[in-house]
């Protein structure tokens, strides 16, 4: 059994394409001058792992703001669920959640068309159950999605650690990493790297990873890693990130290795911008956004540390954690990141300047905000 | 209807599964014989088709996509209880039976309705996720899926999704049954749904799930392998909707569905477009495919572990007014003479009295016809309304009074039986007496035929206040016409009758299209009258023959022409 040979997994109709692809919605010409890639060779990411593992609460925590609590509530996944993340034309990927209960490596699927054009592979194992069966799974699943696609990266993660203690982690990270690699290697498969992270819905753990997974698919990545360097060595910066706003997923950072507490510390911040814009940001018919091209914020912590956001683009935002005296120089500061936006706006270039240029969004938005200076969403706090 | 009709779920465990699937067979005629005359009457048993359990079980492993399914179905994809094979009922008129199992014992049949089943489930999308939708493919057949949820207060998100699929290879013909086959299948569906939701509402008003996963996961224990343990066995649909029977209850649909979706569509060859009569034809079929919803299927249990379903006896089933008809033809043999033919009728009446007697039929008043002998009168009516399209012209063969003329247009009677006087003085009647030889007819009454005529000797009396006009209906002359030339035989005259009617009937839809249309002056249809090469004299026939047209019809060219109007 295998698919009607229309080449390839059509929109978001399901794994058996039910629609012929003459049947699928034509090129959206208004994507196309946006310098979008269309949907189809968009990289994915799959989330896949034993049932109740916690695959939909983790793509729903991350890319739609639910509540973690929430997710109890959740009902299984039944069928493949898709989900589109358009941050810019850059960061552009599909998150494919798989249902537990089915195999997809099974004749009546098209293993080609699932794992041909993916970017990552998220092997979500749950660390408050008994593993063996999710180590079985993640060895087979690794084994024939490689043997698909060898450019395939794995991401393992130990998922529902917030149960565990700090020790308990360890260990089960230890173990799984250990089991998991003596398997690939019995299999054949030395030359497979799978990265492991530890996670859980209820802290920052699970953004914080998959900012890693995201930022291997941005082929950037090496280029604004440098620029991002670049602007806090010249600016007296200690820790900047570039924020995806929507998702508060980073895309990348500087060099410098990141602490967890001042990921969270800038993810939290930009939670506070956009909830204080949203309710004193917006016109009075409720009009506008809450971030746009004049979005930006300093807050002042009180062991002199200050955190400055601003934004980038539509979709990204700079957040960086500097010391208070390094703030006194904040003109120079801003010309530094006027410097680093343009440098940004070359590296993704053309196409960018193009959307904003066609169909005037950014511009237009900042011109009406000069003319009411009380609706924009720049916000300075103090603590 | 050669499909398959199966219930599916996505089990928590196992993913998208069958759960319950029946289809039909046609029985092998040769070992069914022999039990015919078994205590259980025209319900045998049969042996022969279906495998026992364990050969069942062997050929399902050859099934393919997933081998050792039998050996690890849950509570919830499990249907029927091991130790029982499944549900037979045996429809004995037509030779088939439908059978009811777990999943599809045939390896292809099985493969097919799989595949099918984790379409319906786990890819296809149906917008607003509950509902019918259509796909397949000439290789794994046609599939028509309906999803829906059952409320379940102990699974994930508090329900869990079902879908009846219809399989079949025929495109055409699945497509062409949708509304029957929805409609159907909602009515299924709506009964389980609404005695889950009672279920779920009584579960819920004991103790809130809701409330107690939030505390499961605040106090969680530092005993953390709880929480996944903590999933209570998969409860199967029975413990769900609280209905014990509900596989019987299926297996009686789904059999049905199978049995009425099957009779529902003929294939017919049809030459030329169909006519009124066909239409007809149909929507007597369509009233009768209702009936059979009432019928009630009493269950037994027989000793091989398949569910014995019988059902009442067909016969009660017919239609009332077909009845009439058989006790018409079988009662009212006693001897009387007899009308072969429009013109055999014509020669024994003479063709002046036919004339007067042919005019009042086709404009529609009533016709009286007086006899001693039923058959006679049986005879009378079944030649004269070959003058008449065929829903029009209602008939009381013989009755013991007179009946009023909103009632029928022929009424036949017997002679003693008098004539109101308002009838006799009405315009809109004509009586005709037979009189037999006994009471010596006078001779100007008396039939001019030969000899061994059955009519030889009888009278004919007729009775009329009316007056015919000197132009009759353009459609009598011409059936006249053809009556007067004696060297066309039956067969000729019954095709002449045909083509006539069905010309003078299209005139006649033409022209109720054109009513219906909105308001014309009298010009106007004059106008159409002249296109449609009617005459004056044939209005009346006109607006007699619109009583003809079936109602389907009727309501088609009123939606068309609103249709129209609006554009």
């Amino acid at each position: 059994m295998s698919l009607p040979d229309d080449g390839g997994i059509v929109g978001s109709y399901g794994v058996v394409g039910s629609f012929p692809k003459d049947f699928d919605y034509g090129p959206d010409d208004h994507d196309m001058e946006n310098g979008t890639v269309p949907p189809d060779n968009r990289p994915r990411i799959l989330l896949m792992g034993l049932r109740r593992s916690g695959k939909s609460s983790i793509q729903k925590v991350v890319f739609h703001k639910m509540s973690p609590n929430e997710t109890l509530f959740l009902e299984s996944t039944n069928k493949i669920v898709k989900s589109d993340v358009n941050s810019t034309s850059f960061v552009q990927f599909q998150i494919w959640d798989f249902p537990g209960q089915i195999d997809f490596f099974d004749s009546t699927f098209d293993s080609e068309t699932i794992f041909g054009g993916c970017g990552a592979l998220v092997f979500v194992i749950d660390a408050q159950d008994d593993y063996m069966d999710a180590l079985v799974r993640l060895n087979m699943t690794v084994s024939r999605a490689f043997k698909v696609n060898p450019n395939i990266k794995f991401e393992v993660f130990i998922h529902k650690v917030d149960g565990l203690s700090d020790d308990h982690k360890i260990e089960t990270q230890r173990d799984i990493h250990q089991r998991a690699t003596d398997d690939l290697a019995d299999a054949g498969l030395e030359g497979v790297h799978l990265s492991f992270y530890l996670t859980s819905i209820y802290d920052h753990s699970i953004f914080e990873a998959f900012s890693k997974v995201v930022q291997k698919l941005v082929p950037q990545l090496g280029t604004l890693e440098n620029l991002l360097d670049i602007l806090i060595s010249n600016s007296c910066i200690e820790k900047a990130f570039l924020f995806d706003v929507d998702s508060k997923i980073y895309i990348a950072t500087d060099s410098s290795p990141v602490d967890m507490q001042s990921y969270e510390l800038c993810c939290d911040m930009i939670d506070v911008v956009i909830d204080v814009s949203c309710i004193y940001g917006l016109k009075e018919d409720g009009e506008g956004t809450a971030y746009d091209a004049e979005s930006s914020s300093v807050i002042r912590l009180n062991n002199g540390t200050i955190l400055y956001l601003k934004e980038v683009n539509r979709y990204l935002a700079l957040v960086c954690i500097l010391r208070e005296d390094s703030f006194d120089r904040q003109g120079l500061i801003d010309y530094n990141f006027l410097c680093f936006k343009k440098a940004i706006e070359e590296v993704f270039e053309v196409r960018q300047k193009t959307v904003i240029g066609s169909n005037g969004g950014g511009q237009r938005l900042s011109t009406d905000s000069f003319g009411s200076p009380k609706t924009n969403g720049a916000v300075a706090a103090k603590s | 209807m050669n499909a398959v009709v199966a219930l599916c779920h996505f089990c928590e465990l196992h993913g998208p599964r069958i759960i319950f699937s029946t289809q039909a067979y046609h029985n092998d005629p040769a070992p069914s014989l022999k039990d015919g005359e078994s205590p259980m009457g025209p319900f045998r048993r049969r042996t022969a088709t279906i495998g026992s359990t364990s050969s069942g079980g062997s050929e399902r492993s050859v099934g393919g996509a997933s081998g050792g399914q039998r050996t690890d179905l849950c509570e919830a994809c499990r249907s029927i209880q091991p130790g029982h094979s499944g549900f037979i009922s045996h429809d004995h008129d037509v030779g088939i039976s439908y059978t009811s199992t777990q999943s599809p014992t045939q390896p292809q049949i099985f493969t097919m309705v799989k595949q099918a089943c984790i379409r319906s489930l786990s890819c296809e999308v149906c917008p607003g996720r509950e509902g019918p939708i259509f796909f397949g493919d000439e290789y794994h057949g046609y599939t028509l899926s309906y999803t829906f949820f059952v409320k379940d207060s102990q699974s994930r998100g508090f329900q869990r999704w079902y879908s009846i699929i219809v399989v079949m290879m025929d495109r055409m013909f699945l497509l062409n049954s949708w509304p029957f086959l929805t409609s159907n299948i909602h009515f299924i569906i709506q009964r389980i749904q609404a005695q889950a939701l009672s279920i779920y509402e009584k579960e819920q008003a004991i103790k809130s799930q809701r409330a107690e996963r939030i505390n499961r996961q605040l106090h969680a224990p530092q005993n953390f392998y709880l929480r996944r343990g903590g999933t209570q066995a998969l409860r199967s649909l029975l413990d769900l909707t609280g209905n014990k029977q509900l596989f019987r209850y299926l297996h009686m649909m789904f059999s049905w569905i199978l049995m009425a979706g099957g009779s529902r569509l003929t294939e017919r060859i049809l030459e030329g477009p169909p006519n009124e009569e066909a239409f007809l034809d149909f929507a007597s079929e369509e009233g009768e495919m209702c009936f059979l919803v009432c019928l009630t299927f009493p269950l037994l249990e027989t000793e091989e572990g398949f569910i014995k379903v019988t059902k009442k006896e067909l016969d009660s089933g017919k239609a009332p007014t077909e009845d009439e008809n058989i006790e018409a033809e079988v009662n009212y043999d006693d001897g009387g003479p007899t009308f072969r033919s429009l013109s055999h009728f014509r020669n024994v009446i003479g063709s002046l009295n036919f004339h007067d007697l042919a005019y009042h039929i086709v404009t529609g008043n009533q016709v009286i016809v007086r006899s001693q002998y039923k058959s006679t009168l049986k005879s009378v009516f079944d030649v004269l309304k070959t003058l008449l399209p065929a829903n029009i012209g209602t008939t009381i063969v013989f009755s013991n009074k007179y009946e009023e003329s909103f009632k029928c247009n022929f009424l036949g009677l017997s002679l003693d039986t008098n004539i109101p006087d308002f009838v006799s003085s009405s315009e809109l009647y004509m009586a005709l007496d037979i009189i037999p030889k006994e009471q010596r007819p006078t001779d100007h009454t008396k039939v001019l035929v030969e000899s061994q005529d059955p009519f030889h000797g009888y009278g004919i009396a007729i009775r009329s206040s009316a007056t015919v006009p000197d132009k009759v209906p353009t459609f009598q002359s011409r059936v006249e016409q053809m009556l007067d030339n004696t060297s066309l035989d039956e067969t000729v005259t019954s095709t002449f009758l045909l083509a006539i009617k069905q010309e003078w009937m299209n005139k006649v839809k033409m022209l109720f299209k054109f009513t219906r249309a909105g308001y014309h002056t009298e010009e106007e249809t004059n106008k159409l009258l002249k296109i449609l090469q009617a005459e004056k004299q044939d209005e009346p026939l006109l607006k007699y023959w619109k009583m003809g047209l079936s109602s389907q019809y009727k309501s088609h060219l009123l939606t068309e022409s609103m249709g129209l109007a609006s554009t």
